[in-house]
């Protein structure tokens, strides 16, 4: 078996160690004897490309690379990607990468960017005064039936932690929440509610990198990925995953969520 | 804090003011030009401790002054937080302003590079022609900035290729011009995204060097230090200090405190080497691989915290490429306030870690303790090697301390 990972515009949007997010998968592809690609989506990217990838992985930019992304993914290539993840390609977009599939950021300078309008919601930046949403992260996945299937990975109710820094501001329409805030700000800092899922795209302000420290979201990520491009059930194989418990063991207490179940 | 006393401290200022900011290298080449004022026998102020915050810079002030507020210093070589300058600039008129690089650091306090540059053109701009400025050409970001300034700026920069690096790291910022958003064409890679580039599409390009950088030794070891050493350097030789004057100071330089600092602890050497953004670490990664390849060092301390001098944000270090470095085998202690992130960094940088069929497969020790982690570090250092230690900023300070204040003998 082997696994297509495509990265979205590896050097315009890696912000906050995103690549993490890469490496992650990676690993856990090749230690599980999985064949494993890592292409990546830039800008010389062609649509073939982008339309034959397993799995898409995408990170932060700041706004001035969010807009030459924004530039770049346009006509066939916007509609390759609009296809894949319609038709549930799994994929992580972490930091400023859910921006890009909602239907528009407005940043603190300039121009609004529009998105490729996928996801149902819109981010706007409150000005270069207001402050970022900054520190520690943790939420529960709620949304269905990830939520159930993740829990199925990894025994667990699917908390995930992470590290959270934007300037905008995310308000959600029809899209399903990804998760409810434990501790952070999530989207808004308002509503409780942090990223979004749509299909089998994840998309969420946490980075840390996001899928290191919660294992079972790269895990669900692979496993989806080979089930639909092999049309079977899989199974993955258990990793030893006893550094990842104890960071998230560690977070945990330090955002005085130790006592949650699971987690004792 | 009376809000005009920093521009009523400024003015007293004999020779004037020079501020130094920048993300990697502030201390190092203050520190440098110091010594070099210093030696001609000038009076020089500096916030020695790295406190480039505003209260930091009049707290160094007045330091120098007497009891009626008078300032009896030459120069003041002040380090300015990249985030702070422009509010420095609001009311202050420094003779010089150096701006060493602008690289991804402490992301989570201030945002991001672009915001940097565009707060630091801003607040330039509006000074008088008085100042001059001095710039790494070798960064985008920075020669762009000079190229639309009305004052006099001067540029160092590397013109050497033998220099270049093989390939641009992953941890890079601003390989886009700053002018038109085309990717910018290098023709070599010194360090992060410094190096010699032109822009496909517009007219802007790298500025002319004001030094010939082939003509200069250089401080400590790694390339960073040789920018430092032409950062110094340019405004001593500007404010007409001759070049062996200048030399002499560079060949004799001593470390700024834990900036490839050297001690000698338990019989053994250790050495230093701060570790506080994605550039900075890929810098002493190499230069620890250097002396890995030599044989010269087996054992590693890495030491990772995320208290605000550290920045809150910890994940940058997946923006290292540690790869090469746990490649080449050897002990690995990992500790500080965000020990089990690190370790998760370091495991996830081979295809095996475990049983790794390599000549020196890596081992991977995990102690949140700092005083156990230094304690298993040493024990395990062989005595005819060094030690070196990658900390970030507040656990370079814990480190030192414990290894100064004789707390572990």
């Amino acid at each position: 078996m082997d696994l297509k990972i495509g990265w979205l515009y590896p050097t315009l949007m890696s912000t906050y160690g995103d690549r993490g997010n890469v490496i992650c998968l990676q690993r856990r592809c090749q230690w599980r004897g999985i064949g494993v690609e890592i292409v990546p989506l830039d800008r010389e990217a062609d649509v073939s490309q982008v339309a034959t990838v397993d799995v898409i992985v995408g990170g932060g930019a700041q706004d001035r690379q969010q807009e030459i992304v924004m530039r770049d993914l346009q006509g066939a290539k916007a509609a390759a990607m609009r296809e894949q993840l319609a038709g549930g390609t799994p994929g992580a977009f972490t930091c400023g990468s859910p921006q890009l599939l909602g239907h528009y950021y407005e940043p603190a300078l300039g121009q609004r960017i529009d998105g490729l309008g996928l996801l149902d919601l819109t981010t706007r930046h409150p000005g270069i005064a207001a402050p970022r949403c900054i520190g520690n992260v943790a939420f529960e996945i709620v949304a269905e039936p990830l939520a159930t299937e993740l829990r199925q990975l990894w025994n667990e109710p699917p908390i995930a932690i992470g590290f959270e820094n934007h300037g905008g501001r995310t308000y959600l329409g029809k899209v399903a929440p990804l998760g409810k805030v434990l501790a952070g700000y999530g989207n808004n800092g308002e509503d409780g509610w942090e990223g979004a899922f749509y299909s089998n795209a994840i998309a969420t302000y946490a980075h840390g990198p996001l899928l290191p420290k919660n294992p079972f979201i790269a895990d669900w990520l692979i496993q989806t990925a080979l089930q639909r491009k092999y049309q079977q059930p899989i199974t993955l194989t258990k990793l030893d995953d006893s550094l990842a418990q104890q960071a998230r063991k560690a977070m945990l207490q330090r955002l005085n969520l130790a006592s949650l179940p699971g987690n004792a | 804090m009376q809000p005009r006393i920093l521009p009523l401290l400024f003015a007293q200022v004999r020779q004037g003011a020079i501020l130094v900011a920048g993300t990697n290298g502030k201390t190092t080449t203050a520190l440098l030009l110091r010594t070099i004022l210093a030696e001609q026998g000038w009076r020089v102020t500096h916030n020695a401790t790295g406190a480039n915050l505003i209260n930091g810079l009049i707290t160094a002030l007045l330091a120098d002054a007497n009891g009626l507020g008078n300032l009896r210093t030459d120069y003041a070589i002040l380090e300015v937080d990249e985030n702070v300058l422009p509010l420095v600039l609001r009311d202050c008129q420094p003779r010089y302003i150096l701006a060493l690089n602008l690289f991804r650091d402490q992301l989570d306090r201030y945002g991001e590079v672009d915001t940097i540059g565009y707060r630091w053109r801003e607040a330039i701009a509006r000074l008088p022609d008085a100042t001059t400025v001095v710039l790494n050409a070798d960064d985008p970001t920075l020669s762009f900035l000079g190229q639309n300034l009305r004052q006099r700026v001067l540029y160092f920069g590397l013109n050497e290729p033998d220099l270049y690096l093989e390939a641009i790291p992953h941890a890079v910022d601003s390989i886009y011009c700053p002018s038109c958003g085309q990717r910018l064409n290098y023709q070599g890679v010194y360090l992060s995204h410094l190096g010699d580039y032109s822009c496909p599409q517009c007219d802007f390009q790298k500025s002319p060097l004001s030094l010939n950088s082939a003509e200069w030794g250089q401080i400590l070891i790694g390339v960073y230090n040789k920018y430092n050493t032409l950062a110094a350097g340019l405004i001593a030789h500007d404010l007409g200090i001759e070049r062996s004057r200048i030399d002499t100071v560079v060949a004799n330089f001593r470390a700024a405190f834990g900036r490839a600092e050297e001690l000698t602890v338990q019989g053994k050497k250790i050495r230093i080497l701060l570790s506080k953004n994605p550039v900075g670490m890929n810098e002493t990664i190499r230069a620890v691989q250097e002396l890995k390849q030599q044989g010269k060092t087996s054992v590693v301390l890495m030491a990772l915290n995320d208290r605000i001098p550290d920045g809150t944000d910890v994940s940058w270090i997946w923006d290292v490429d540690t790869e090469p470095l746990v490649a080449l085998g050897g002990t690995f202690v990992v500790t500080g306030d965000r020990t089990y992130d690190l370790a998760l960094r370091l495991n996830y940088s081979l295809e095996q870690f475990a049983g790794a069929n390599l000549p020196n497969p890596p081992t991977l020790i995990v102690e949140p303790d700092l005083t156990e982690a230094l304690q298993i570090a040493l024990n395990k250092t062989p005595v005819d090697e060094t030690l070196h230690i990658l900390p970030t900023y507040s656990a370079m300070l814990d480190l030192r301390h414990l290894l100064t204040g004789r707390k572990i003998l």
